[in-house]
């Protein structure tokens, strides 16, 4: 655990250390909790019907159970989750809840349903292409069929009830993003380390609990003086998720400041726009359907590479750093065309590829060294 | 002497005649296609479970750069072609399908002379997997025309009807669409007479690999593999059925005079996922000279896929061909792939399932391990699992498959006594 100067990244930093200690203490005392894949499931569906809503994630050693049923060549995120759910170390989910999104977890799902029968899975159809009214249409219409498999397991949830947790989930979302805002200025202040333990925390916390932290959080960075990271080059990380916290440390430890980031498990997950009034199922589609996708789904008009281009300019960053798990396709098919685009709007790139259930490897250290010293070189050329 | 003779006899594998009309068919295809490109002729590339009537009722040549690879498996010059891709920055990990197709483009190395001709139109649906989604992502900013997505939710039971009706509702979008790119509306009659041939090629297909359930197979997988160009790539059209009634014939002449595709067949195998492009003939004489036939797969079975009979509906023409869109084997959950890889074991009598886990396809390939299990723990039914890649040689260890097969040949013949 890394120090902190602030108390709320202390406590994000116990719970992100603890895992999923205080969501099986809850469960012991009778709470549900409902275990989530993937930051597309409608959570507040979930927290609406009475679950603790947990995020699912794989953990580092060996998937020698895992290996029984799914071949090597799955992504080490999925091997390593379905091994953790084999190894009976989610024994205190009564539900998981998968999204459509990938070849991987298309089937990941029912592995995990097959082999784990005690436990209830909901696989949420998230339409691929998230433009138009058909989507729109059939979306509504799926969290219509989601919400009555939960009122099964959970009893009904009432629309009142629906909207508050629509009303949490939105708020803790815009605290989120005014978080990422205020480290913008101040990326002296708060280390990308740090802010992975913010928002791994929010996967494992109560909502409202992790909201009041980064409220406060946001309000004593943004009393703090701007600053700059220093003599470090700033970059923006990319990726999926990012389970082993020991990339962002290393990335850092190496000579780059971690200054923002375009991750599932970072500010993807909080990128969706406020619900608009109305018909609860229909405005949960909406904002899921409008959010920044995920590079599995199909948004006509979206360009991933001048995205995260603007991202990136817009922190300040000096350049970006792939940090992409082997054998996650929809990342690897769009990374030729980012990694392009960015470099011929000199923006340097530099592509990592890890496996999320091993530590970072030496190699790892020596390329981001050089990638740090090669930007430190740009920089000093145009002062 | 006489045994030897009958030997001999037992030795000689017939091929298939039909072969050669294939052969010219599909030249001439991918002839007429290139002709027309640069010229009003609009060209659209489409994936192999893609709605294609919709073109074809617009007047539009469909090219499915997904039988080009296989094409360029087959003939022994995609690994060159994914070497090509994987320079400008495509992992080795990623289809190599895709990587054989970006690598086509850039090289312009091709079965046809030239290289594919160049799309106007862009047709995708992820009814096969998702990763086609991000094949024409690239593709769309390659050649920079409009892509029609059309998602096809993937079912883990009962297809649902809030998943045709989504389908139905895109079909109706690119029905318009379609339209708008050749500047006059498609024709709804041309569009419902192109269906009905569609559907006539399927039920041929289909026949003709039921057929296959014939002792000794008049035909085997590896054979389908090859005959299946036509089902993919000509669905739609008056040719595609002709083709199929000429390949029925045969093969039913071929029971009649009694000519097994494989001689002395003794054991029966399916066979799951895409082929090896590359070592097709290899496995065919390998099976063979164990007198095993390999007689069903869920690959070729996958362009026969038809909706149910409850998914029908006479008076929706669009909805049932929603529903057929929504794909067969692989848009459908493990318990779907359980319930057909039974159905097979006994409609074709198989002694077992050759899986062939393929590296670059994950939609396919995820859920074999626990399918196999499945189909030994609870129904007593071996499989053969065989690590490659369906385009990718450099995935390939012949040595590993060869011994293999020979351990499962004893296993099955163990099983016999």
């Amino acid at each position: 655990m890394t120090t902190t100067r602030f108390s709320e990244v202390a406590a994000c930093q116990a719970a992100a250390a603890e895992g999923y200690g205080a969501a099986r203490a809850a469960a012991n005392a009778g709470r549900k909790v409902a275990g989530f894949m993937c930051s597309y499931a409608p959570q507040e569906l979930f927290h609406a019907a009475g679950y603790l809503p947990v995020r699912i994630l794989g953990r580092e050693g060996g998937a020698t159970l895992a290996d029984e049923i799914i071949q090597p060549y799955a992504c080490s995120f999925a091997r390593s989750a379905l091994d953790s759910a084999l190894a009976n170390e989610f024994d205190f989910l009564r539900l998981a809840v998968f999204s459509h999104t990938c070849d991987t977890m298309q089937n990941v799902a029912d592995l995990w349903r097959r082999n784990r029968p005690e436990m209830a899975v909901i696989v949420v159809s998230v339409p691929t292409q998230t433009e138009g009214a058909p989507a729109r249409t059939f979306f509504r219409r799926e969290l219509q069929r989601v919400r009555q498999a939960v009122e099964a397991l959970a009893g009904p949830v009432a629309d009142d009830a629906l909207w508050d947790s629509i009303r949490l989930y939105q708020k803790h979302r815009a605290a989120m993003r005014r978080l990422y805002e205020v480290r913008r200025t101040h990326p002296g202040v708060i280390s990308g380390s740090e802010m992975l333990a913010v928002v791994t925390a929010s996967f494992f916390m109560e909502k409202q609990a992790h909201l009041e932290l980064i409220t406060r959080l946001a309000d004593a960075v943004a009393a703090c003086p701007e600053d700059t990271p220093g003599p470090r080059p700033a970059v923006l990380v990319a990726g999926s998720v990012c389970q082993n916290a020991d990339f962002i440390k290393a990335i850092e430890e190496s000579g780059c400041a971690v200054v923002d980031d375009d991750l599932c498990m970072g500010s993807r997950s909080f990128s969706l726009p406020d619900p608009p009034d109305g018909d609860p199922l229909e405005s949960l589609a909406e904002i899921y359907l409008a959010r920044t996708p995920c590079p599995a789904f199909h948004k006509p008009g979206f360009d991933a590479a001048q995205h995260m281009l603007d991202r990136a300019r817009a922190a300040q960053a000096d350049g970006v750093v792939f940090l992409l798990t082997k054998f996650c396709d929809p990342w690897f098919f769009d990374y030729p065309y980012i990694s392009r685009t960015l470099e011929a709007a000199e923006m340097p790139t530099l592509l990592l590829e890890v496996e999320q259930h091993l530590p970072a490897p030496a190699q790892l250290r020596t390329r981001v060294e050089a990638f740090a010293e090669m930007l430190r070189g740009r920089v000093a050329s145009w002062a | 002497m006489k045994e030897r003779q009958s030997l001999m006899t037992e030795q000689e594998r017939v091929p298939i005649q039909a072969y050669k009309r294939m052969k010219e068919i599909m030249t001439t295809y991918y002839g007429i296609a290139k002709m027309s490109e640069g010229t009003d002729q609009k060209i659209a590339w489409i994936t192999s479970g893609g709605p294609v009537e919709i073109l074809y009722a617009a007047g539009i040549i469909p090219i499915y750069p997904e039988n080009h690879a296989a094409m360029c498996g087959a003939t022994r010059i995609a690994d060159e072609l994914c070497a090509a891709a994987e320079e400008r920055g495509f992992s080795r990990d990623l289809c190599s399908y895709a990587r054989t197709d970006f690598g086509s483009i850039y090289t312009k190395k091709s079965p046809v002379p030239g290289g594919l001709p160049k799309p106007d139109l862009l047709v995708c649906c992820n009814n096969i997997c998702d990763t086609v989604t991000k094949w024409y992502q690239e593709l769309q900013r390659i050649f920079d025309v409009p892509l029609i997505y059309i998602d096809a939710p993937y079912q883990y039971g009962d297809d649902r009807p809030e998943a045709i009706d989504y389908v139905k509702a895109q079909l109706e979008a690119m029905i318009q669409s379609v339209g708008e790119i050749v500047g006059r509306p498609i024709d709804r009659d041309k569009l419902d007479e192109t269906l009905e041939i569609s559907e006539r090629a399927a039920a041929l297909w289909r026949e003709i690999q039921g057929m296959l359930a014939h002792r000794p197979a008049p035909m085997n997988s590896f054979d389908t593999f090859i005959h299946l160009a036509p089902i993919v790539t000509l669905r739609g059209t008056e040719l595609c059925i002709e083709y199929y009634e000429l390949l029925r014939d045969e093969i039913r002449q071929r029971i009649e005079a009694g000519i097994a595709s494989v001689p002395g067949e003794t054991f029966r195998l399916g066979w799951d996922n895409l082929a090896i492009w590359y070592k097709i003939k290899e496995l065919s004489e390998k099976f063979a000279a164990y007198k095993t036939a390999l007689v069903v797969s869920t690959y070729p079975e996958g362009f026969c896929y038809q909706a149910p009979e409850h998914l029908r509906d006479p008076n929706d023409r669009l909805r049932t061909m929603a529903a057929t869109y929504m794909g067969g084997y692989i848009n459908h959950g493990l318990d779907y792939r359980e319930r057909d890889l039974l159905r097979m074991v006994k409609q074709f009598h198989l002694d077992g399932f050759v899986m062939h886990s393929n590296r670059s396809c994950r939609a396919y390939s995820f859920g074999q391990y626990e399918l196999a299990k499945a189909l030994m723990e609870k129904h007593d039914i071996p499989t053969l699992m065989i690590e490659a890649d369906m385009n990718d040689s450099r995935a390939w260890s012949d040595e590993q498959v060869k011994t293999r097969i020979e351990a499962f040949i004893e296993t099955l013949a163990a099983r016999r006594n």
